[in-house]
């Protein structure tokens, strides 16, 4: 029974996991910005959510406004910090850093407004439900799957049939193609990462009410988000989905066996056998380069 | 007044020589490391061990904290290194989340949370370095060492590599040059480097606890790379001293919020990174972004 | 008059049916030819024809859906970039790919230490590293820039260090990506006298070229690629005279 209850708690976890780092792979991998900052759109969302709600306005707006707050800092980024560098040489790593530095930024002034320490959004739906005996659920573990799956459903769609989908999913299989194709390398980065910072909402909201949060969870976003991107395969939508949601999975199934502070020192190790064993991830190609 | 002169000099060469190693690898190789503090705790903690254990005496504890150090960023290197950049930062970045967690827990070694106390100061040849104007000497000596070793690696074939790999990493692949062994190589080198600073700073403070070793430690070590300038000998220096001497200045503001001073740094730095990046790439000593010069 | 010269020259790269896609876009559609000694063939056709996938396929850069590839009779499928360069074949990049924050001298001495390990040298070794390096800015002309960070080079020059890396080195097969692309009328001629005399030394060419006229001035074979595949591979006059071809390589350009 325990395994069965931890099986959906990792599923609750690995459907926020798998939202979060695809939002994040889907910028990457069409426009090779190394989106460092992305952990950032998570506290945005996170804390915009939660104020909005513990000033009473409720849930409505406040999905709004951590839906706009992230698309706003994305897009702002994107075309305040990595435009610029890229118009230049715009190397991976200069943008790396930048990216990095506002994360760091952000991660401060949060804490400054909010506290360095952990806040929770009080719900209701975060309270338990017996199922069967002994295996407690609460219903923001089905909004969290459900959400996965309508997101990813409407994902799939886009990616599938507009041509906009498939102009990213051809960058991210070649970046090259931008010139080929005649492209406008412009619309399609803002077009990312509209995408991708929307993706980070659910997770961030839910994660809220669940795990709670604190400004410092940037870098845990992003570690599960490059984790799940490489697992998966750099370029690869589909598996750093499943990365994301395998990750979850076994951080929460981890603790059969260990205590609980290990549990990113089992998304490590996962990471770790992939680069040794397979570098291009699940459903990537060749990554020696 | 003294004593925090002292004090400040002594820390100011300890992180550079943090800094330092740290931009062989991002400067002249272009490998970007979230995990150098974990090198800097390695060594400090392995120090440790092998002053309380078995002898303080510099022959003993440097090597082994070397070997500890070079060993594990073998460990890390050795995979994450064949392939592409990213992969390097995300595999260090999770080894510093873990490293954190080890440092907590491995008791017998590392004390836990609470740290390690009483730790012997450094005996070198019999002489016991403890008082601050003898450490500063051997801190300021340690950094000169580290800056000699770095600058002739710099100025060898083996760091004409390292910078056309940071160059171009494919078009050094291109002529010849074994990409992933060389990066392997330079990270052993400035991991091994950077556990010296890891002793110096235990017996001089002669306590250790995993907070000197955190993230935040290794982000504040790439601030100060950053801000002062990759790929240059003075630049890690230049961002040591003003990044260990920013909490002073901020005191100094009245106007500012004098409990936030930790966030206020780490804010300044941060933007202090990102508008490099835009307008200035090379850091404060680096030369200035070229307009248009070899651009098509 | 060239072709029964050419077709009895010893094949030194043998490439068979080698695929590549991306993402369902087949960018290299079962590609086979030969790569004669000692001959310049150049690779003609429209932009996205697939010819610089064709050089990563060769050197590694890129992996192959299928195929292969010998060089001097090995297979060499799996080889590495730094592995091919140390073979014999070496390539430029379309977009430069020099090592921009070091001086044009570093560019091109570092392009011919194969060892990177700082051991000491004897004095014969170094004195003929010493030639290669000279021999390559004399060349290019590019002596008296040698102190100058590659990033701060002209255009031109920036070509010709591109160039200077490549004829620094022993290599035998140069795999040429748009080496002329740019050029103004003098630099390019002198672009075309370098290229003649080291062909006439040895070398063996594979050119990436969009301007007829140096197409004509210097292909001793055509390949003619579109869409990932090879239309032809034959001599210059017969796929230059093609009318078919023609209407590919014009219509792209209205």
């Amino acid at each position: 029974m325990l395994a069965l209850q931890l099986t959906i708690t990792g599923l609750q976890t690995g459907a926020l996991y798998a939202l979060t780092a695809v939002g994040f792979s889907l910028i990457f991998g069409s426009t090779r910005i190394f989106h460092f900052a992305h952990g950032a759109t998570f506290i945005i969302a996170a804390y915009l959510f939660y104020f909005v709600n513990v000033s009473g306005y409720g849930v409505v707006l406040g999905i709004a406004a951590a839906t706009a707050g992230a698309i706003a800092f994305g897009l702002l980024l994107n075309r305040f910090v990595y435009v610029p560098i890229q118009r230049d040489e715009g190397s991976f790593f200069t943008v790396f850093v930048a990216s990095f530095g506002i994360g760091i930024v952000i991660q401060n002034i949060v804490g400054m407004i909010f506290g360095r320490g952990f806040v929770t959004v009080q719900t209701p739906l975060s309270f338990s439900v017996e199922l069967m005996d002994g295996l407690y659920v609460s219903p923001l573990a089905w909004i969290s799957m459900l959400c996965a799956v309508v997101f990813f459903g409407i994902l799939w769609c886009f990616l599938r049939y507009s041509n906009l989908g498939l102009s990213l999913r051809a960058l991210a299989d070649n970046p090259e193609l931008v010139k080929a194709f005649g492209l406008n390398p412009r619309y399609i980065s803002a077009c990312a990462f509209t995408i991708g910072s929307i993706l980070v909402v659910p997770a961030a909201i839910i994660s809220g009410a669940t795990s709670g949060l604190n400004p410092a969870m940037g870098h845990h976003v992003m570690l599960i988000s490059l984790a799940a991107t490489i697992v998966g395969g750099i370029g690869s939508v589909a598996g750093t989905l499943l990365a994301g949601l395998a990750l979850g999975l076994a951080e929460s199934l981890a603790l059969l066996y260990v205590d609980s502070q290990w549990t990113e020192a089992v998304t490590f190790a996962i990471l770790f056998l992939f680069i040794i064993v397979r570098p291009s991830g699940l459903l990537g190609r060749s990554a020696a380069h | 007044m003294e004593a925090y002169l002292l004090n400040l000099v002594i820390l100011i060469s300890i992180y550079s020589i943090l800094a330092s190693t740290l931009n062989f690898i991002m400067g002249y190789a272009g490998i970007y490391s979230l995990a150098h503090a974990v090198f800097f705790g390695v060594g400090a903690y392995a120090g440790t061990f092998v002053a309380t254990h078995f002898s303080a005496s510099i022959f003993f504890t440097l090597p082994a904290a070397m070997i500890a150090g070079a060993v594990l960023s073998l460990i890390l290197a050795l995979p994450a290194l064949r392939v592409r950049g990213e992969y390097f930062v995300a595999a260090s970045l999770g080894l510093q989340v873990l490293a954190v967690t080890i440092f907590s827990e491995w008791k017998s070694v590392t004390g836990g949370i609470g740290g390690l106390i009483g730790i012997p100061p450094l005996d070198i040849a019999g002489f016991e370095v403890f008082k601050p104007n003898q450490f500063v000497f051997v801190t300021v000596v340690g950094l000169i060492i580290v800056l000699f070793i770095i600058n002739r690696l710099v100025h060898s074939s083996f760091g004409r590599s390292l910078r056309a790999i940071r160059d171009s990493e494919s078009a050094a692949a291109a002529f010849g040059k074994n990409v992933p062994l060389i990066k392997t190589i330079s990270v052993v080198i400035s991991s091994a480097l950077t556990a010296v600073a890891g002793v110096m700073y235990a017996s001089y403070l002669s306590f250790i606890n995993v907070e000197s070793f955190t993230l935040d430690t290794s982000v504040l070590i790439m601030a100060m790379v950053i801000i002062g300038g990759t790929g240059t000998q003075a630049g890690p220096i230049i961002g040591a001293a003003l990044l260990l001497l920013l909490p002073s200045l901020i005191s100094y503001l009245d106007f500012l919020p004098q409990t936030e001073i930790g966030s206020i740094q780490q804010i300044i730095y941060g933007l202090g990174m990102a508008l490099l990046m835009i307008y200035r790439p090379g850091g404060i000593v680096g030369l200035k972004k070229q307009s248009g010069g070899g651009k098509k | 008059m060239v072709s029964s010269q050419v077709d009895t020259q010893e094949v030194l790269m043998e490439i068979r049916n080698v695929d590549r896609a991306f993402g369902g876009v087949k960018a290299v559609d079962n590609v086979s030819m030969d790569l004669r000694a000692g001959i310049i063939t150049t690779l003609v056709g429209p932009n996205g024809a697939g010819k610089t996938t064709l050089f990563n396929l060769i050197t590694g850069e890129l992996s192959k859906d299928s195929g292969t590839i010998k060089w001097l009779g090995q297979p060499i499928n799996r080889i590495k970039p730094f592995q091919a360069a140390r073979a014999g074949i070496l390539r430029t990049f379309q977009d430069l790919r020099l090592f921009n924050e070091m001086s044009v001298e570093d560019n091109i001495l570092t392009s011919i230490e194969a060892n990177s390990v700082p051991l000491p040298m004897a004095k014969s070794q170094r004195k003929a590293r010493r030639e290669k390096v000279e021999y390559a800015l004399s060349r290019t002309g590019l002596i008296d820039k040698r102190h100058i960070r590659a990033k701060d080079l002209a255009y031109a020059e920036r070509k010709f260090l591109s160039m200077a890396r490549v004829m620094a080195t022993d290599a035998r097969l140069w795999l040429l990506d748009e080496p002329a692309s740019g050029l103004d009328p003098n630099s390019y001629e002198k672009f075309l006298e370098i290229l003649r005399e080291e062909v006439k030394q040895g070398v063996t060419v594979c050119i990436i070229e969009h301007n007829l006229d140096i197409v004509i001035g210097i292909s001793d074979r055509i390949a003619f690629l579109d869409r990932g595949k090879l239309l032809a591979d034959d001599e210059p006059q017969t796929v230059l005279n093609d009318p078919d071809l023609r209407a590919i390589y014009f219509g792209e350009r209205t």
